[in-house]
């Protein structure tokens, strides 16, 4: 189950969105986010959709690997669709007693969906494209004003670098010690939430225990390597920003425009 | 030469504190050390697992600082915290657990940590870690990803990543632990490449012996204490005291031994095979032709249906993933009689652990029938939970999943599922803790307080406690030290031995097979090879091998003389065999 969430998998393939310096593609992935939020109607979400898909494209990721990320979620949209689809007020187009769907409630439910899929999609791309580390290194960067106000900016970008390096690793784990423990005859599909969450227990237990074993050991690993903290630290990967990044701005802000422009207009 | 490591009178003592701080009790962990290393030298340190061997280790890259003596690494005393980077950049080290020691989600970014670490300038990182990457001859996969590599190539990118920063010496702390046969190798060959191309001084901590022959100095460690140094012939040939340390000898080497206190005139220390064939071919030249050797022909047990508790017809199993398909099992026709003490061989992804999977339900087959008792377990109201508590399933690393307050608690959790009330889950989980000599003043200590050895018997306990009628253990001596290796096998064969348990035992250890278990499976690309006695099997020398996989060495040994012309017989597979047929051959 948990092997379904792609978010935070890097997709290795060579292309121009690949090789894009990751702080262009956080602002573009904020930017984006904005924009779905901002475009209330269909024209602003086709001119959104065209967007995506030419990044999709361009990035070279096959299509399917963006969806799988949705099959985790899948449940908790169509709740969240469901209830924006009756409980929104408005006028009527189906009543049966009660209960009633109105068209603004369509329209609200469809917007949602839309934007929660936009969301994960559009995350999705910027973590299939973007290694963690490019990742954290454009956190690095591009935070890196921070500092003056004394945000550990170095420290959480290795943080978030070291979390999604051992996400698969812990998802093996978890994956191991549940068949383990069903080995002895546990079962986790109990029923009603108590006995759920009792069940938890055999799996939880020993999965938090590893996770400290892995910190500790991986704690050591990195001291020995050298490693005390950002200061005097060198970079593999030093960020430049090249023309294609240039041009990637200038792509970002002018389709943010176009967005707005449409905002206003419709 | 200026050694490049020297201890001086190292102890290093332990605190262990109680809750409001006050010492409880000081364990010496390393104690009155002294050691010299030169530059280039390849050195070993041996010792059973707490024999404080990892704790000195840590001492040479400053990770620990003594509590008396000193450390001199390249001439820095490593008390001087100014000198604890420098120390670690001169003296790099590799952990045992390949995972948890990769910091970067990218081989080359991993390996551009420690040069990131200490200040390289960019250009410089990128030719440090093509040159790292070339030498542990892992180039070609520098864009992986790390959870995409086997164990052992994992390691060799640990070791590239410390090469990064040139270093004078590495130290390798029970590198090979947690990996199968092929890694172990790789990880070795490694290791004696860089110390003889390159000329960096290597420290080899293990228990593995084979690992050690090659080495110019071994240290023997026993309760923090140096006990034994010398050359690996010097430290072999003194047998019985390496065993009163828990640590045992290459198989070749007992041979040797055993076949010189049976009155053969042999060397000491012989370290391989080819050394004893040669001391033996001086003691009696080959008789010309071979003989035909004895026949030991065994007496196949009938193979009735009634016998069997799990009959496996025509299982496979396949997996798919983005359109392509995997057969992990293919086609697998087998069965387990009541009784059996079945080992399982194969290596890494042949499809073992799917197999011994499908036999208690935990993965559903795609083709084919398991049956149990005679019953199809894919039949709708086939009770799955109920199967899964008869076919006891040990996975590796079983004290992974111990989880209660208790030992004794953690041992009744299996019981319990199966619906027995509390006395009863008590009565089982203190049969099945003896069963498991663990010792009962500990029945009430928590899981997580207990040594590995310990904690792994108080697992396999667990699963002991719902009395199944097979016991499946999936490598269950992964990352033991000799003793705790012998103690889990011989608990094993006593199960199958003195209770009739039916047992199948999955490794990748040869000796380990031959030595115990009745019947061996071989199984290669999802597909039993061969099935028989470990002598029938192993008479497939050349077969195995180029499926990459060794027989014991003693069989490998009878082998070669049985080509040159003796008339031993080549099919046996244990020490003792082996010991038997030389001396009636040369006897």
């Amino acid at each position: 189950m948990l092997k379904d969430i792609t978010l935070g998998q890097y997709y290795q393939v060579d292309s121009v969105i690949h090789r894009l310096d990751p702080r262009v593609k956080l602002v573009a992935t904020l930017f984006f986010i904005i924009s779905i939020f901002v475009a209330d109607d269909p024209i602003g979400f086709i001119f959104l959709t065209v967007c995506l898909f030419a990044i999709i494209a361009l990035s070279k990721v096959p299509f399917s690997f963006m969806v799988r990320g949705l099959k985790s979620i899948i449940i908790l949209l169509l709740i969240c669709g469901l209830f924006n689809l009756f409980l929104t007020p408005g006028d009527a187009i189906v009543k049966w007693g009660k209960v009633q769907i109105t068209i603004q409630g369509v329209r609200a439910a469809i917007l949602m969906l839309v934007r929660m899929i936009y969301l994960i999609i559009g995350t999705s791309i910027m973590t299939l494209t973007t290694t963690p580390n490019q990742l954290t290194d454009g956190l690095e960067t591009g935070l890196r004003a921070l500092n003056y106000i004394h945000v550990p900016v170095h420290e959480i970008a290795m943080m978030m670098s070291i979390a999604l390096r051992f996400i698969p690793i812990l998802n093996d784990e978890t994956d191991k010690i549940m068949k383990a423990q069903m080995a002895r005859g546990a079962s986790f599909d109990g029923k009603g939430i108590v006995n759920k969450a009792k069940a938890m227990v055999p799996l939880l237990v020993p999965l938090f225990v590893s996770a400290f074993r892995r910190a500790n050991d991986l704690a050591l690993a990195m001291e020995a390597r050298c490693y005390h903290g950002g200061e005097g630290r060198t970079s593999m990967k030093p960020l430049h920003y090249r023309r294609r990044d240039v041009m990637g701005y200038f792509y970002i802000f002018g389709a943010f425009a176009v967005v707005i422009v449409l905002h206003i207009i419709f | 030469m200026k050694p490049v490591i020297q201890t001086k009178d190292l102890v290093y003592e332990y605190y262990r504190r109680d809750e409001e701080g006050n010492v409880e009790s000081i364990d010496t962990a390393v104690d009155h050390v002294n050691l010299d290393v030169e530059p280039g030298q390849f050195i070993s340190i041996l010792g059973h697992n707490g024999s404080g061997k990892s704790t000195l280790a840590k001492h040479i890259n400053a990770l620990l600082i003594p509590t008396e003596g000193t450390v001199i690494v390249d001439g820095k005393d490593t008390k001087d915290p100014a000198n604890e980077l420098p120390v670690r950049k001169e003296a790099g080290m590799v952990f045992q657990n390949p995972d948890n020691q990769i910091i970067a989600s990218v081989v080359e970014e991993d390996v551009g940590f420690g040069p990131e670490n200490i200040g390289v300038p960019t250009d410089e990182i990128w030719e440090r870690a093509e040159k790292a990457l070339k030498g542990v001859g892992m180039w070609e996969y520098r864009k992986k990803s790390p959870n995409r590599l086997s164990g052992g190539q994992k390691q060799r990118v640990a070791i590239a990543g410390v090469m990064a920063m040139e270093p004078k010496c590495i130290i390798l702390d029970e590198p090979t632990a947690m990996l199968d046969p092929d890694g172990r190798r790789e990880v070795i060959d490694t290791a004696r490449e860089l110390n003889k191309k390159k000329g960096v001084t290597i420290i080899l901590i293990t228990h593995y012996m084979e690992e050690v022959v090659y080495s110019d100095r071994v240290f023997v460690m026993d309760h923090g204490r140096v006990v034994m140094q010398g050359t690996p012939r010097e430290i072999f040939s003194q047998v019985n005291t390496l065993k009163s340390y828990h640590l045992t000898v290459p198989q070749v080497t007992d041979l040797a031994f055993r076949l010189k206190e049976d009155g053969m005139d042999l060397p000491d220390g012989v370290l391989t095979r080819p050394e004893l064939e040669d001391s033996l071919s001086r003691i009696k030249a080959p008789s010309g032709a071979p003989e035909m050797t004895p026949s030991h022909e065994e007496k196949k047990a009938e193979k009735s249906p009634e016998d069997a508790v799990l009959i496996l017809d025509h299982v496979s199993v396949t997996y798919k993933e983005g359109g392509t398909e995997t057969h992990a099992l293919n086609d697998v026709s087998l069965q387990i009689n009541k009784g059996d003490f079945i080992g399982i061989i194969g290596h890494t992804g042949s499809g073992k652990s799917t197999l011994i999977q499908t036999l208690n339900g935990l993965i559903p087959v795609t083709g084919g029938h398991v049956y149990f008792n005679g019953r199809d377990i894919s039949e709708k109201d086939f009770d799955k939970k109920a199967l899964r508590t008869s076919v006891g399933m040990v996975f590796q690393y079983p004290e992974h999943q111990l989880f209660e307050t208790t030992v004794l608690n953690d041992v009744k959790f299996g019981p319990k599922n199966m619906g027995l009330d509390d006395k009863e889950a008590g009565l089982r989980a203190y049969e099945a803790l003896k069963k498991v000599h663990f010792p009962e003043d500990s029945f009430d200590a928590s899981p997580f307080e207990l040594s590995g050895g310990q904690k792994r018997r108080a697992a396999i306990a667990g699963v002991i406690a719902m009395r199944p009628q097979v016991i499946i253990l999936d490598e269950p001596t992964a990352g033991l030290d000799p003793a705790g290796r012998d103690e889990i096998l011989g608990l094993i064969k006593e199960m199958h031995d003195k209770s009739g348990e039916t047992v199948i035992l999955v490794s990748h250890s040869m000796e380990d097979v031959a030595e115990y278990v009745d019947r061996t499976i071989v199984i290669d690309s999802g597909h039993p090879v061969f099935d028989g006695t470990p002598r029938e099997v192993f008479s497939h020398v050349s077969e195995l091998e180029s499926l990459g996989l060794a027989v014991p060495s003693v069989t490998y040994l009878l082998h070669d003389l049985h080509k040159k012309g003796y008339p031993v017989d080549e099919h046996a597979v244990t020490v003792e065999e082996a010991r038997e047929e030389i001396l009636r051959v040369f006897g």
